[in-house]
């Protein structure tokens, strides 16, 4: 027998101890950490992407606010100010920006994350592999948050410099909080939309849907009370909203209410275990379904 | 080969003429349509999008004038409503949008496809095949236009001055021949850098931007003013609106029809020259089927 040989039967032995030893698990935190990790050493070798994404959405809500201005002159109006508590809508809508571009990047980059493996000819191989779908869809998750964050402070920045408005930076840690609890929520939200990805295939106009409808539904250019009653009822469903009227009184007052605060982290709370069951189920029956019909590699 | 086969072949080959080419045009733009109807989810956005589009900006809009009427807007634009003035200026976000990245991306969907060399080597001239793409993009825009215009009218009280139709549809078509310069431009990134749409969003969001669809020009900084000015985006919106809303009646139309025909002839002439280089460029490096 030839070193080669002996070789090959060693791994296959080792290969075959790791699969008899194999037990399916609901959540492999290495294969998330190796997927995050993967998907940011992609995303390294394209340093231009982060400030791009850190500029192109500003050309995006800008005619937004530019558009109040033509309306109602530069940055305030009686009505306005009745209906949200707010003086200024330049500096309401600037956060309320910087947190739906989190929303954004769920619904575009993890949403999509098997589409985008599939164009890449990787899907089937990702999925023949013995880890829980969820895990590699987390590690994704994972990675575009991290991505996520540099930009939206990159367009924090740009736009408050651009625009002249500033916000209470000692509310910091409060923000971060509940930040990160939308950013969880989001997961759920996320895997939910890999799931109708897996089925109906076509990414762009069904991302493109469900992006629209989550952005009219966001209290980020007008307050909550701007939207029609039952749309009011849809948008506390989404978790961008809860997180924006949150965070934006937050940074804009630069005062902290722990009661109104813990309302709002307990609803963000409902919102994580809610998407995230909603979000799972809804993921692998999109994986049963599409496997059941052997079109996962389909376009 | 058939003998009957072998006419129709060599008919094929000897044809000439701009209705040949008019007619592989119609082919493409059929072929398109066909396609994207398949595709039941496109069709729903279709008929949503451009009312996706719009309630945001009526929304904001609302929120900050508190009802329909603005004086900010009449000090700027000379109209109270700002509704009217919103509905149309955006409706024209649809179609430039189709033209841009529809058309600019036309090569790109067909080599996606597999099928881009087997159409350059059908005998038409080249540029047809993003004619033909042309002409779908502007019957898909066109229909957004009007879906956009019908719901803005029934739902949301605008009106139009009936009168104003037909010069605002002239105004299109001069819009559209120095967009299609824009869009041959994009359709060299495409072929040059192959996906290329970071730089086409860029582009096309710039253009939107600077447009005075949801607000006059004169919100912009000084800059951008001086770039809206260049834009042939700027004046076909401006025309369009101007005659919908104030019909025969509407004064800026020499300065908007001649400086329209000058950006035309500059974004055309441009374009195509860029086009018919790149398309060579990109042949004689055997780089059209890469990607």
């Amino acid at each position: 027998m030839t070193v080669a040989e002996l070789n090959h039967q060693n791994s296959r032995l080792e290969e075959s101890l790791y699969l008899r030893s194999f037990k399916p698990r609901l959540m492999d935190w290495q294969a998330a950490k190796v997927f995050a990790l993967k998907n940011l050493r992609i995303a390294i070798r394209y340093p231009a992407n982060f400030m791009i994404w850190g500029v192109l959405p500003l050309l995006w809500y800008a005619p937004y606010i530019l558009m109040m201005v033509a309306i109602a002159g530069p940055g305030t109006s009686q009505h306005f100010t009745e209906l949200s508590g707010f003086q200024d809508f330049i500096t309401f809508s600037i956060i309320a920006v910087f947190v739906y571009q989190y929303v954004d990047k769920s619904i575009w980059s993890v949403g999509n994350n098997f589409r985008w493996e599939q164009f890449s000819g990787t899907l089937e191989p990702l999925f023949v592999t013995p880890v829980p779908r969820i895990s590699i869809l987390v590690g994704a998750a994972f990675s575009d948050t991290l991505q996520c964050t540099f930009s939206a402070c990159v367009l924090l920045i740009i736009s408050s410099l651009l625009f002249g408005v500033t916000y209470a930076f000692t509310m910091v840690a409060p923000i971060v909080v509940m930040l990160t609890m939308m950013v969880f929520a989001l997961y759920g939200f996320s895997f939910l939309i890999a799931g109708m990805i897996l089925v109906f295939k076509d990414p762009s106009v069904l991302t493109e849907l469900i992006s629209n409808v989550t952005y009219v539904l966001s209290p980020i250019t007008y307050p909550l009370q701007a939207l029609p009653s039952a749309a009011r009822y849809a948008s506390v469903l989404v978790p961008s909203t809860v997180a924006i009227i949150t965070i934006r009184e937050l940074a804009i007052t630069g005062l902290f209410e722990p009661i109104t605060f813990l309302q709002a982290a307990g609803w963000m709370l409902a919102l994580i275990i809610g998407f995230w069951g909603i979000g799972i189920l809804a993921f692998r029956w999109g994986e049963n379904w599409t496997k059941e019909r052997g079109s996962m590699g389909g376009f | 080969m058939t003998q009957q086969e072998s006419e129709a072949f060599q008919r094929m080959w000897t044809r000439r003429g701009l209705r040949s080419e008019f007619r592989a045009a119609w082919a493409i733009s059929t072929n398109i349509w066909k396609i994207e109807l398949s595709y039941p989810l496109s069709v729903l956005w279709f008929i949503v999008m451009p009312f996706l589009w719009f309630i945001p900006m009526l929304i904001t809009g609302t929120a900050v004038a508190g009802g329909s009427e603005s004086v900010v807007l009449n000090d700027l634009a000379g109209t109270l409503d700002w509704v009217t003035y919103i509905a149309i200026g955006t409706s024209v976000i649809g179609l430039t949008i189709s033209l841009m990245w529809g058309t600019g991306f036309s090569l790109r969907r067909e080599q996606n496809a597999g099928t881009l060399e087997t159409l350059m080597t059908t005998p038409m001239n080249r540029s047809t095949l993003v004619w033909g793409s042309m002409l779908h993009n502007l019957q898909h825009g066109g229909l957004g236009v009007i879906l956009q215009l019908g719901a803005a009218i029934v739902f949301f009280g605008v009106t139009i001055n009936v009168w104003g139709i037909f010069p605002a549809l002239g105004i299109i078509a001069l819009a559209i021949i120095g967009l299609q310069g824009v869009a041959l431009a994009i359709t060299c990134i495409v072929l040059l850098a192959k996906q290329g749409w970071m730089i086409v969003e860029f582009i096309t969001s710039g253009l939107l931007l600077v447009a005075p669809m949801a607000y006059p020009i004169s919100v912009l900084p000084p800059i951008l003013q001086y770039v809206s000015n260049a834009s042939p985006l700027t004046w076909s919106t401006e025309a369009f609106r101007g005659f919908l809303m104030n019909g025969l009646a509407y004064q800026g139309v020499i300065q908007a029809v001649i400086a329209l025909i000058i950006l035309d002839v500059i974004f055309f002439a441009v374009g195509y020259l860029m086009f018919t280089y790149t398309e060579r460029f990109v042949r004689r490096k055997g780089a059209l089927e890469q990607f």
